[in-house]
């Protein structure tokens, strides 16, 4: 046989489907990626954005105002540098991950796709985004807010003044005015409807506008100390709402986790699979529990070594207590398993928040009854049987009833927000912020931040200061108040 | 000088100029005066005439001749010789070897062979005996030292661990900076496929093979590298970052003109830890000079102090301390509880090679296997190597050629890194702890240690890591003569493997209680075809231009896929079958699949002329089309050209001081596409979180999506450029016995296709598009001198000098610095930094007083104040690479010795620090009990200073973190990297045995090392290959190696 050394050429790569495919366009064509989805439904972001918030208010920055709130005290790794005050170079995977190409930029995207067509997940959407900035400006002050979240269209968003997130201006949106129009998409006519997709009211749109109501109550409170006039414009057009505000724990803003690895709530995954050696619980927050008798404890925190609720002073030297007798969070915020749902905005933080208001602005409301309804609500969550709360409330006269000054009265609301709010350091450290209640001891050996108090703020973080030059550098200090702590 | 390449390559233009005879008939035979050995392919002409032939396998000759003609022999490497030959019929010559005329020949793009000194760009050739046999499982490491221009740096001395390989700098930001590999022809892959199913994440994962390690260093007949693009142009933009030619026995096809030659190689090594931080045995476990049973930190009270309740050594009742089993708890150093945990390693190397055939057929058949043993117990590797190849020429004068390699390699390693691993742990063991003596797990199969961290011994038996490759390359080569100046040839490469992985992590893990199984299986497939005319055509303009020339087609194809499955929550211990999990874990495609499939159609060509020998002028140019780039864009052009002038042969120089000299330049543009897929923004499984906390979802049985982090670059993406200058000279002095080679280059490389980090307020982390410039321009030398070249002695010295010097010229609007992305700490991570040099590590740097020599110092507690984050902290760049080789010859006694050093440059190393914040290190224990003051000072409320006063204790000082500018430490280091002994016994005593040669070798590697400005041997990367550099992230240390190698051919 005579070989022909085209022949051998042509054949070998007919073969291979070279030279035949080349010739067509489609060889080169198959550029379309079968990793990932183009596009999704709105059901399948929906989900996430409860995750995403559920995710930042219990994660990281929980533990870092959960530790400056002395609910726990760190003793190993990064929370450890949290108890000595050091926050710098910490919250990146925060800021980046969790909020702004978390939660905010997944809620963006739920808007875009959904505005025109289901206005009401762009509704729900902008309740998100306004609780995911409120977090993002309460924590670090002035933040890109609203050049952000466009992609190319703006690299380098500038900061927005937390008064103007807060207030609005003629270019930038209030939160207030961003919950709003958020809480009115939801009366729109919308071709898809949430169901199973939201894991926080299974699609009911009531429970959606009385958290509407209930964010713009804690919006008002928040700036309360530093604009009372707005804030209680605010709060009256709240309660005058016909939507109502969260008013029953079973309306509570919460997201449900589950038991197994990957789906575990992040203080269960923390203190028992990931880090169970770092934090424990504070003695400072167990002294208080003790002296006011309260019977929270024993849902709070664990008793693994028998009668004693094994503590760690906030900052201390010396021998460590074994781990296997140290309390740690309890079962009311990790369930057996992990599976124990993230409450961001509660029934009893709007009680609180009604009483505070009632003393503080003199808005509607009977400061003594929102009190006690605070308490009970908060009680009544942790699992204790009415009977239990009714024989506390009876043998604690003093504990439940305000007395002295309106300032003395401000103490003790904000001290049993502050037990209530246990688990949710995020709300603790805001409150505390605004008034300085409940009074705190700055933890021993406090040498890591910028003076040797306890911060009211977290750094800006370093990759945004990398690739943002619009956020300053070095930034304000762990000392510099936010514009609405005005003191 | 390479003989066999050299007696190929002329037998191959022999079978092109053949000559009819006439007149009368001469024959003989032509042997080399040296051995007496015959020399086929010896070019045997008559005088003044163009008619001449060569001689043949066995070295005999016949010619027609005309009356009174004088016959010319000559063969590349030895004197030519002008022989009258009279009345005579036949002619034996005995040729003389001559050294100054030798010229190698080099494997340069495409196979094409060259002479040496007709090329225009910098080369350099390792012969396969310099790298195989010495003691060393992957070739790269094998290289190093011996090559000017690159860089190699080992992960760490753990078995089959990956190493990172550089050729003049790093040219892509975050793209792939490692050379084109390219065996026999065809690219195979070196890709690094990670396993990170741990609870470390990609920080703390097993440290796996590049995949050049698949390679066995027995089957390398030659390496050429190829250093600039220049070199490179003809692969396309795969090789802009050079490229590495291999040439292995099987490819070539065997020795023609051979009878079977058998080549029976035995070697055995062992390898110790080196390089390891000295650690102090004066005090145990504790914190501020009190024990503490419960710490990792050895602060405790001196060895031999008195036991009190007060030191802790006594219990708070005044009673003695117990062991669990009830003796007297005994406070002493177990000085060896941290070496002693690493055990010898050692490598058995055994391979079998047949090489045979004829004038028309050869063949090669190599069988070898290595088995590794590491220096952590159980760590394995181990490589089983099968290659067939050959090649005939039939009788229509098709040539026919191929081989095909098995490869099974398989690895089973541990985690490294920070965290939990088994390093990272003992890094900060108690000097008190007994390690060795101690139970490691209990009844139910945990891990007993002192805090939550794993017990070395108990990970290692039970968080383990295997690997199994199965891998085929092979290559077909088809070539006819179409006429006598045109020559078709076609190539078809395959290069496919499948990597079979699985980790497990027992239940009990400190960080994963529950136990895990990853499944994860990679595959890689490449298909290359290559249609190539080649042209040429002597005398092509008049009697003196010369022509070579080439056009080519190229198609590839790369796929790859990896597959994953993360099963946590075990039900039953030790069954590590996905189905006994509980959860299926989809964040960072733990669970899931991804694929990838890119195509390419190149055209090129080369035309290369070539003036009376003495000018040589090149030209190359390619177009390209990828499936990668957007459509309007897909198509790009690049090209090089180069020039060279032989000044000894165009000035007529004839001197003994310079016998050869030559200048050269070249300029080259190169493109390259992106990797697929990059166009689209898309949506992922959400997940959250990382190693401390962390969801995915499904979650509740609800799916989840999120928009992903980067940004598509739409189709405005182009192609990237490399722009590469170069000028060379060669100078051969007194008689070609001082060679020197030297080169400088320029390259610039331009809107680079890169995911660029953005602030994440746009809400995102990074886009892709054209960004950014990076340059490097250096300087590379090499020399060899033969000090002594006698018939019985001979003494070579060879150096390599290499500096290089990157810089990032631009990065683009609004982004002065990223971070590389890869596997790095936020407090420590590797960056791209506008105006520095690459890679630089940007971290935590301790506050200093403006002039920078003093610390601002805490006025309250005498420490430093809290470091300033994103500051430069580390360099790890070189500023130069030197090696030097001795060579002796000694009537068939050999002695090599390779010394090199690395000038400057910076790491970080995570293992001295955490031995030095836990008390560990030696230098921890000197003084301990005498209190430190910082160097620094205190910053006063009016902007002044005050010298800082405050005495502190060491536990204190030295408590300085893992990310900060304190943990830097210089990589200066010279090591005596490889010492080879070597003996052949003579012909004479073989004689009457079946053997052809036998010979004997022992080598040494890293025998010895000086890093004056390190704590640690500083050539460590815990993230191996890959654009991650300067981090030692507590790793396994290097070793040192002892080898004995017995090689037998029959």
């Amino acid at each position: 046989m005579k070989f022909n050394i085209k022949n051998i050429i042509y054949a070998t790569s007919v073969a291979l489907g070279f030279l035949a495919s080349s010739c067509s366009s489609d060889f080169l064509d198959v550029n379309n990626t079968p990793n990932n989805p183009l596009t999704v439904p709105p059901s399948a972001l929906l989900t996430t954005l409860a995750y995403d918030a559920a995710f930042v208010n219990s994660n990281d920055l929980n533990r870092i105002t959960s530790i400056l709130m002395q609910y726990q005290a760190g003793v190993g790794n990064q929370v450890a540098t949290y108890d000595s005050y050091n926050l710098r170079g910490n919250s990146d995977n925060q800021w980046n991950g969790e909020l702004y190409a978390g939660l905010l930029i997944n809620s963006q995207k739920m808007i875009d796709n959904t505005q025109t067509t289901s206005p009401v997940y762009a509704g729900i959407a902008k309740i998100y985004k306004a609780y995911g900035f409120s977090i993002t400006t309460d924590l670090w002050g002035d933040v890109p807010y609203s050049e952000t979240l466009k992609g190319t269209g703006n690299l380098t968003p500038k900061l927005d003044a937390q008064k103007d997130i807060y207030l609005g201006t003629a270019t930038v949106q209030s939160l207030f005015d961003l919950v709003k129009e958020g809480m009115a998409d939801l009366d729109k006519k919308s071709v898809l409807n949430p169901a199973a997709d939201d894991v926080v009211y299974k699609g009911n749109l009531a429970n959606w506008k009385r958290l509407g109501n209930t964010m713009l109550l804690r919006f008002a409170m928040i700036i309360s100390r530093a604009q009372p006039d707005r804030a209680k414009t605010e709060i009256a057009s709240v309660l005058a709402s016909p939507a109502g505000l969260i008013v029953d724990n079973a309306q509570d803003f919460q997201v449900a986790f589950a038991a197994s690895a990957g789906t575990q709530n992040p203080i269960y995954a923390f203190n028992f699979v990931n880090r169970p050696d770092d934090q424990l619980l504070s003695q400072r927050f167990r002294d208080t529990l003790l002296l006011f008798k309260d019977p929270r404890i024993t849902k709070y925190f664990t008793l693994p070594s028998g009668t004693t609720y094994v503590a760690w002073n906030n900052g201390a030297t010396g021998t460590l207590p074994l781990s296997a007798t140290r309390s740690r969070f309890g079962t009311y915020l990790t369930g057996a398993s992990g599976e124990a749902p993230i409450r961001m905005i509660t029934n009893f933080q709007r009680a609180f928040m009604l009483a505070e208001a009632a003393l503080s602005l003199n808005t509607a409301g009977d400061a003594q009854k929102l009190y006690e309804e605070g308490i009970r609500a908060s009680m009544l969550k942790t699992g204790l049987a009415t009977v239990e709360i009714d024989a506390y409330f009876k043998a604690n006269p003093t504990v439940v009833t305000l007395a002295g000054s309106n300032a003395m009265k401000i103490n003790q609301i904000m001290t049993q927000k502050w037990i209530a709010n246990c688990g949710n350091g995020i709300e603790a450290f805001n409150d505390w912020r605004r008034w300085g209640f409940p009074r705190l001891e700055k933890a021993l050996n406090a040498t890591g931040g910028d003076d040797n108090t306890i911060p009211v703020r977290i750094p800006y973080t370093g990759n945004e200061q990398l690739s943002n030059p619009n956020v300053p550098t070095p930034g304000p200090k762990t000392f510099d108040r936010v514009w609405w702590d005005i003191d | 000088m390479n003989k066999k390449l050299l007696m190929s390559f002329v037998l191959l233009l022999a079978l092109v100029f053949r000559v009819v005879a006439q007149d009368r008939t001469i024959s003989g035979k032509v042997t080399a005066s040296e051995d007496g050995t015959v020399l086929p392919g010896v070019n045997v002409s008559i005088k003044g005439t163009s008619r001449g032939t060569t001689t043949s396998a066995q070295g005999t000759y016949k010619i027609s001749v005309p009356e009174k003609a004088t016959l010319v022999f000559s063969f590349v490497g030895f004197s030519s010789q002008n022989v009258p030959i009279g009345n005579r019929t036949e002619v034996n010559v005995s040729l003389i070897s001559n050294v100054e005329e030798l010229s190698e020949v080099v494997v340069t793009a495409l196979g094409i062979e060259k002479n040496k000194r007709e090329l225009n760009y910098a080369t350099q050739t390792v012969k396969g005996s310099d790298i195989a046999q010495k003691a060393e499982p992957n070739v790269l490491n094998a290289l190093q030292g011996k090559i000017a221009g690159v860089q190699i740096v080992g992960a760490s001395g753990e078995a089959g661990a990956s190493t990172n390989i550089n050729i003049r700098g790093i040219n892509s930001f975050t793209g792939s900076n490692q050379p084109l590999f390219i065996v026999d022809g065809i690219p195979i892959s070196n890709d690094l496929d990670r396993t990170n199913g741990g609870p470390n994440g990609t920080l703390g994962g097993p440290q796996s093979s590049n995949r050049a390690l698949d390679i066995a260093p027995e089957n390398i007949e030659s390496i050429d590298v190829l250093k600039g693009p220049a070199a490179a142009a003809l692969y396309g933009s795969r090789a802009a970052s050079g490229a590495i030619i291999i040439t292995t026995k099987a490819g070539k096809g065997g020795t023609v003109n051979k009878k079977l030659e058998v080549t029976v190689n035995s070697s055995y090594t062992i390898q110790n830890v080196y390089g390891y931080p000295e650690l102090q045995n004066d005090y145990g476990q504790g914190l501020t000079n009190i024990f503490n049973p419960a710490t990792l930190n050895s602060w405790g009270p001196k060895f031999g102090t008195t036991p009190t309740t007060a030191n802790g050594l006594l219990l708070p009742d005044g009673s003695t301390r117990k062991n669990p089993d009830g003796t007297d708890y005994a406070y002493q150093a177990y000085p060896n509880n941290v070496n002693g945990f690493f055990k010898q390693g050692s490598i058995a190397t055994n391979s079998v090679n047949l090489q045979g055939g004829n004038a028309t057929q050869s063949y090669s058949l190599l069988i070898a296997n290595t088995g590794q043993k590491g220096i952590i117990p159980g760590s394995e590797f181990n490589r089983t190597n099968i290659s067939f190849g050959g090649n005939t020429t039939l009788l229509n004068k098709i040539k026919f050629g191929g081989n095909i390699n098995y490869t099974l390699t398989s690895q089973n390693n541990f985690l490294t890194g920070n965290n939990a691993s088994p390093p990272a742990v003992l890094s900060s063991m108690p000097r008190s702890y007994d390690l060795q003596g101690l139970p490691y797990t209990d009844l139910n199969g945990r891990s007993i240690y002192i805090t939550s961290a794993d017990n070395p011994y108990w990970s290692i038996e039970n968080n383990k890591t295997v690997s199994g490759v199965d891998r085929i390359t092979g290559s077909l080569n088809l070539e006819y003569p179409i006429t006598s100046w045109v020559t078709a040839t076609y190539r078809l490469g395959l290069d496919q493997y499948t990597d079979r992985r699985k980790q497990t992590f027992a239940i009990g893990a400190a960080r994963l209680p529950t136990g895990a199984v990853l499944e994860d299986v990679f595959y890689r497939s490449e298909i290359n075809s290559d249609l190539i005319f080649r042209f040429k055509k002597d005398k092509l303009f008049g009697d003196n231009i010369n022509f070579t020339g080439l056009l080519g087609y190229n198609v590839n194809q790369r796929k790859f896929q990896n597959i994953s499955a993360y099963g946590g929550g075990l039900t039953l211990p030790n069954y590590y079958n996905i189905n006994n999990a509980t959860t299926y874990t989809s964040s960072n495609g733990q669970t899931g699949e991804s694929n990838s499939l890119r195509r390419l159609i190149g055209y090129y060509g080369q035309a290369s002329f070539d003036y009376k020998k003495f000018v040589f002028l090149e030209l190359t140019g390619r177009m390209d089309q990828s499936s990668t780039l957007p459509k309007a864009n897909n198509t790009f052009f690049y090209y090089s050209g180069s020039v060279g002038l032989d000044i000894t042969d165009a000035f007529k120089i004839k001197s003994d001081i310079l016998s050869f000299g030559k200048i050269r330049g070249s300029y080259t543009r190169v493109g390259k596409d992106a990797d697929p897929y990059l166009l689209n923004s898309v949506y992922s499984v959400t997940a959250q979180g990382n190693n401390v906390s962390s969801i995915s979802f499904p979650i509740n049985g609800q799916a989840g999506f999120s928009i992903g982090t980067r940004i598509g670059s739409g189709d405005n993406l182009t192609p990237e450029f490399t722009t590469a200058y170069e000028l060379g000279l060669n100078l051969g002095l007194f008689k070609n016995r001082l060679n020197l080679d030297l080169a400088a280059y320029k390259t610039v490389s331009t809107d680079q296709i890169l995911n660029v980090t953005v602030a994440a307020t746009t809400g995102y982390r990074t886009r892709t598009t054209n960004i950014g410039q990076l340059s490097n321009k250096g300087i590379e030398a090499m020399v060899a001198y033969k000090i002594f070249n006698n018939k019985d002695f001979s003494w070579t010295v060879t150096a390599n000098y290499t500096v290089n010097r990157n810089n990032v010229d631009a990065i683009g609007a609004g982004v002065t610095a990223f971070n590389i992305p890869g596997s790095s700490f936020i407090g420590s991570a590797p960056s791209i930094v506008e105006g520095r040099p690459y890679g630089v590590i940007l971290g935590n740097k301790r506050a200093r007083t403006p002039d920078g020599t003093k610390f601002i110092v805490n006025p309250q507690t005498g420490l430093w104040v809290p470091a300033i984050a994103n500051q430069e902290i580390a360099n790890p760049n070189p500023d130069a690479i030197i090696g030097v080789t001795n060579t002796f010859n000694y009537k068939g006694i050999g002695l090599s010795f390779l010394f090199d050093s690395q000038q400057g440059g910076q790491i970080i190393s995570f293992t001295v620090a955490s031995l030095k914040g836990s008390g560990a290190l030696k230098e921890t224990a000197i003084d301990r009990e005498k209190p430190r003051i910082i160097d620094g000072v205190f910053l006063n409320a009016d902007g002044s200073y005050t010298p800082n006063n405050i005495q502190i204790d060491a536990q204190n000082y030295f408590n300085q973190g893992l990310q900060t500018d304190l943990n830097v430490y210089g990589a200066t280091v010279y090591r005596l990297r490889e010492v080879s002994l070597s003996y052949s016994l003579p012909k004479i005593l073989l004689a009457k045995t079946p053997f052809g040669g036998v010979s004997l070798s022992f080598t040494g590697r890293n025998l010895f090392f000086v890093a004056p400005n390190s704590l640690i041997d500083p050539e460590l990367s815990t993230q191996g290959a890959g654009n991650i550099r300067g981090l030692e992230l507590q790793s396994s240390p290097n070793t040192r190696n002892y080898g004995v190698n017995l090689r037998l051919t029959f």
